[in-house]
């Protein structure tokens, strides 16, 4: 890779984040949802890994932790599923209820509907990045495996 | 809420020690001793309050509630949990470490065992707590798995596993026949909560089966014969464990399911004979067997066995006398058994020697020990001046209340109990020194003096443990008022069967080389046709019909498939042969605003077949990412933004994936498959297989579509409610709010398959 | 219309059908991949109505898609996503378990022992012997 891709794919990184985090709020009004925000932040994520090589990607921050923040997500989705129960309603029932008015942040609307969907992305986040950094791990070990092979070849040879 | 403190307490407990084993490996051992500790006391303080109970209910439309009382019954139990508990976590605070190096295994392993001794304390007390009856059978498989856990924990030994999972089975099996009961509690009397099933109940056909279910599951887990088999393998448990299993948790729980249902129990007189009668097999039987035991804690196994055989015998006598000698009866030999447990554990860790023959005159180098043990085996024995004379008066009691036959049976068996206690306590201590002994920790010494020290009090101050159990015993039998036991010097009934049971006693002692071998020859017989031949045969038996169906089943992908496949496709063809096949096919017509849709449609066709005609792996991958953006196109079409962006995503990620996935194999290997040419006949077969399928497809999909369009759906109230739910996009409103539980069963999916990958690439790692 | 609708739901399920059948492990998953997506536009397709994008504004006088079949695509895509990814992992398991990407073993083609070696040095990390899945 020249450095040239190298430096678009960090630069391109934060946009990439700030689109998807724009398609996760703004799901409730407009195209998108926590899903789809959550894949084109992976997708942001496999852009450093094909870019900079996995070793470097594995060390960027949010990799790191990627599990981790699925397992946030979908604590988070499951408690704003469940917690309605603890004050005796249905699963699922959001805040505010309906009728009522909603707490604007400029076009962004504050509702648990949206921290439902904040878990399901941190989820699908968690799941694709881990997909990817499992499969690149593998990759690397089996790169690792073929140069160990052809060495011991090369000795072998030697020897002979 | 008093009543909760305790509870919330015990079952705060493990996690915790967990959390500390986490931090700090060697402070777990302290922590569960203080945790163990802060729940009995916490047991006491809630007593000293008043107990109570509380009752709330959280899923009213099933009928269930979290329903817990702290009475009498469950006061009594909770102490033996907790308190010996103490005792048992201080004796293993030495135990475990030096029985891991004995064993050559990571001391990591340590914290494991007392977080799985505090699970099994904390299920132990809202076992006896819960007044609801799925709260009940929660705690109750809960002891099981603990137990396992347990059981199981010297992981690497064959028997150990083969134990745990026959406890596992034989209380896990028995606990779903305590379920079927409860469920049949729940349908007679339309409830789950015991004090309400207690006031309706009469006497009946439904009554007599849910009741009997109950106690079959509770004898099981109090390991009466013919269920008993699994108690003696428990063994293979380190000691500690067998000692808690044997007097506080575990097998007391048995007896105390049948306190607690004794109410119900006490109202039918078949399921009464029918206890006596399992009773009187188990302390007779376990009896003999415990009498020819060549080791320790076989021993000391059937004589639990024997002992809890004694319990349920009173209880089966229906009277008060009875009730209360059972409850004080169980208190007495938790404390007289835990300590001889210890005892064992403890010589065997300083002689290495676990064998009554190859034992003797330990008590010249262990004099407290010998005295702590001599006491505790006094209390079992039944001696005067300990807690267990005061057992078998209350036993000798409630059978001479009974008639003479139950009196000679009790007297046989308190007189089998004083051989084979004498027999265990006496091979160990008395006699020459056959061996060299190690100095004994004081951690081993202070929960056995301790015992010790209970069994004694308590044969001279009657009067707490008698409360205690005659207040448990109320809880089972509302109508016992009882006297607190107290020596006499007399000639009354009780006294001269106490004699008669030490001179039967000392007579089976001396007999011992007459019988001995009759005996011996009984016990072979037991396990050549006893019932764990029958567990082990249909074990087996379900394993080998495992076998074949997996070899049926799995032989190789295609035949798995086909399974699945062919009763699909003949569903689907039955539907089409019942369908009236007249009007189901109509050509709708084609718009010129239509034609977007029908390119992308078209190249979604093309990219498919094009995966049909054997190409490289790449090929196929980027034809199937082509049938996957054309589809998104199509979707966009559908006037159905969110989806095609979906779409869109899944398939380049994919690519990206299935890219990646084909990099990790070598390229030798993935030309081997593309370059195999199949025979003809398959690849027609395979061929025609497809296009049999397409047809199907095809005639499903055109039939649907010619059917005409319904109006008023749930589709139109959806969207109108999404303004209510403050959403303009009312995709994303389904997805989050009126169907978030299908989204949340999604993404739980996406979370399975995730662990299941990383299980699946981290193993490999390990594997190295 | 329906018609065309129809092929491309057959079309794919049929080519889904065939990959399935393959010994080859990856077209297997091709085959589960492209069944799933049969699946979705079939599930697309049978929406009762078809129009706008579900998305308020509504306009008043136009049809609206129906957007329960769009969250219902919608899981189904997100599900298959999932699994697909799984599969893709339990096929590399496989491949280091067995050295193959047969599901079921090729009836004439047997490996040299050269190709058993190079199979073996690929599966170290296992520290076990490739073998093939036996034919029935």
């Amino acid at each position: 890779m020249t450095t040239m891709t190298r430096a678009i794919a960090k630069m391109l990184l934060l946009p990439i984040f700030i689109v998807s985090v724009a398609i996760l709020v703004k799901g409730y009004t407009s195209v998108g949802d926590g899903f789809g925000a959550g894949i084109i932040a992976t997708l942001g994520v496999l852009l450093q890994y094909t870019a900079l090589g996995s070793a470097e990607a594995h060390k960027l921050p949010l990799v790191a932790v990627a599990p981790r923040l699925g397992l946030i997500g979908l604590i988070i989705a499951l408690s704003v599923a469940f917690t309605p129960l603890l004050r005796g309603q249905p699963i699922m029932t959001h805040f505010p209820p309906p009728g009522a008015s909603v707490l604007h942040f400029g076009t962004i609307e504050i509702l648990t509907a949206v921290a439902f969907d904040i878990g399901v992305f941190l989820l699908v986040f968690g799941f694709a990045v881990g997909t990817i950094d499992l499969i690149a791990l593998a990759h690397d070990e089996r790169i690792a495996q073929q140069g160990a092979d052809s060495l011991e070849q090369q000795i072998k040879d030697e020897d002979r | 809420m008093t009543v909760l403190v305790p509870l919330l307490i015990a079952l705060s407990a493990a996690p915790l020690a967990a959390l500390i084993g986490t931090i700090n490996r060697r402070a777990t051992a302290p922590a569960a001793v203080f945790l163990a500790a802060l729940s009995c006391g916490a047991v006491i303080w809630a007593r000293a309050a008043g107990g109570g109970t509380f009752t709330r209910p959280w899923s009213p439309t099933w009928h269930l509630s979290f329903a817990f009382t702290l009475d009498g019954l469950a006061i009594l139990y909770a102490l033996l949990a907790t308190g010996i508990g103490v005792a048992i976590l201080i004796f293993a605070a030495a135990y475990i470490p030096l029985h891991l190096a004995h064993q050559g295994r990571s001391q990591a392993d340590e914290p494991r065992f007392f977080v799985f001794v505090l699970l099994f304390m904390g299920a132990m007390v809202g076992l006896v707590m819960a007044q609801d009856l799925i709260l009940i059978f929660l705690f109750w498989d809960l002891t099981a798995i603990a137990s396992y856990f347990l059981i199981g924990y010297d992981q690497h030994r064959n028997e150990a596993r083969t134990a745990a999972l026959m406890a596992l089975l034989i209380t896990g099996i028995s606990a779903v026949v305590i379920l079927i009961g409860f469920l049949l509690l729940h349908w007679q009397h339309n409830t789950f909560l015991l004090p309400e099933i207690i006031q309706q109940a009469t006497p009946g056909t439904t009554h007599t089966v849910a009741v009997t279910l109950i106690a079959i599951g509770a004898l099981a887990k109090s390991a009466q014969i013919p269920l008993h088999f699994w108690l003696p393998r428990a063994m293979a448990a380190p000691t500690p464990v067998s000692a808690y299993l044997h007097s506080a948790a575990m097998v007391a729980a048995g007896v105390f399911l049948l306190g607690r249902f004794y109410p119900l129990v006490h109202l039918s007189q078949e399921l009464l004979n029918g206890l006596f009668v399992v009773g009187l097999a188990s302390m007779m039987i376990a009896s003999l067997l415990a009498l020819v035991r060549r080791n320790f804690k076989p021993l000391l196994a059937y004589s639990t066995i024997a002992q809890y055989g004694y319990v349920v015998v009173m209880l089966s006598f229906g009277t008060a006398a009875g009730v209360f000698g059972a409850t004080f009866y169980v208190l007495a030999h938790a404390l007289a058994k835990s300590a001889l447990f210890l005892t064992a554990g403890a010589v065997t860790e300083s002689t290495d020697i676990d064998d009554f023959k190859q034992i003797g005159g330990v008590g010249r180098s262990q004099p407290l020990l010998a005295i702590a043990s001599g006491i505790a085996a006094a209390g079992l024995g039944a001696l005067p001046l300990t807690i267990g004379f005061f057992k078998d008066e209350l036993f000798f009691a409630a059978a001479l209340a009974r008639g003479p036959f139950y009196t000679a049976v009790a007297v046989l068996g308190a007189a089998l109990t004083f051989s084979y206690v004498w027999h265990f306590w006496s091979s160990i201590f008395l006699g020459p020194a056959k061996t060299t002994t190690k100095p004994i920790p004081l951690a081993f010494m202070v929960p056995i003096c301790i015992l010790a020290t209970l069994v004694l009090l308590g044969g001279i101050i009657v009067g707490p443990a008698a409360n205690l159990a005659i207040a448990a015993g109320q809880v089972s039998f509302p109508a016992l008022v009882a006297k607190t036991p107290a020596y006499h010097f007399d000639t009354r009934p009780e006294n001269l069967l106490a004699l008669a049971t030490y001179a039967l006693g000392i007579g089976i002692v001396i007999t011992r080389r007459w019988w001995y071998a009759a005996v011996e020859r009984f016990a072979v017989f037991g396990r050549q046709v006893g019932p764990e031949r029958i567990y082990r045969a249909s074990l087996a038996g379900i394993n080998r019909l495992s076998r074949v169906i997996v070899a049926a089943e799995l032989r190789d992908l295609r035949g798995r498939l086909t399974t699945v496949l062919v009763p699909t496709a003949l569903l689907a063809a039955a539907g089409f042969v019942t369908t009236p096949t007249e009007g189901a096919y109509r050509i709708s017509a084609f718009g010129w605003q239509d034609l977007p849709l029908a390119l992308a449609l078209l190249l979604t066709m093309v990219g498919a077949i094009t995966t049909t005609i054997p190409r490289s792996h790449l090929t196929i991958v980027l034809a199937l990412s082509s049938v996957g953006y054309s589809l998104s196109i199509a979707f966009a079409f559908f006037g159905a933004p969110n989806v095609a962006l979906i779409m869109a995503l899944v398939e380049t990620i994919l690519t990206i994936l299935v890219l990646g996935v084909l990099s990790l194999f070598p390229h030798d290997v993935l030309i081997r498959e593309h370059t195999w040419q199949e025979p003809r006949s398959l690849r027609y077969r395979d061929y025609a297989i497809g296009i049999i399928a397409a047809i199907f497809a095809f005639a499903t999909a055109w039939s649907t579509l010619s059917q005409p369009a319904i109006t008023g759906t749930v589709a139109r109230d959806f969207m109108l409610m999404a303004p209510e739910a403050h959403a303009k996009n009312v995709v994303t409103a389904i997805l989050a709010d009126f169907r978030g539980l299908d989204t949340l069963g999604e993404i739980t999916v996406i979370w399975i398959a995730f662990v299941g990958m990383l299980t699946l690439l981290r193993r490999r790692q390990v594997q190295r | 219309m329906n018609v065309l609708l129809a092929l491309a739901v057959a079309v794919l399920f049929g080519s889904g059908t065939f990959l399935m059948l393959k010994h080859d492990l990856i077209r297997v998953a091709a085959g589960v991949l492209m069944i799933s997506n049969a699946t979705t536009l079939f599930i697309m397709t049978v929406s009762l109505h078809r129009g706008r994008a579900p998305i308020y504004p509504l306009p008043e006088d136009q049809p609206i898609s129906d957007p329960v079949v769009q969250s219902l695509a919608l899981t189904a895509i997100v599900i298959g996503f999932g699994l697909t990814a799984l599969l893709l992992v339990i096929i590399f398991r496989v491949y280091g378990l067995y050295g193959t990407l047969s599901g079921t073993a090729h009836p004439k083609q047997e490996e040299s022992p050269e190709e058993i070696a190079a199979l073996a040095r690929h599966q170290r990390p296992l520290q076990r012997s490739p073998r093939r899945v036996d034919a029935p």
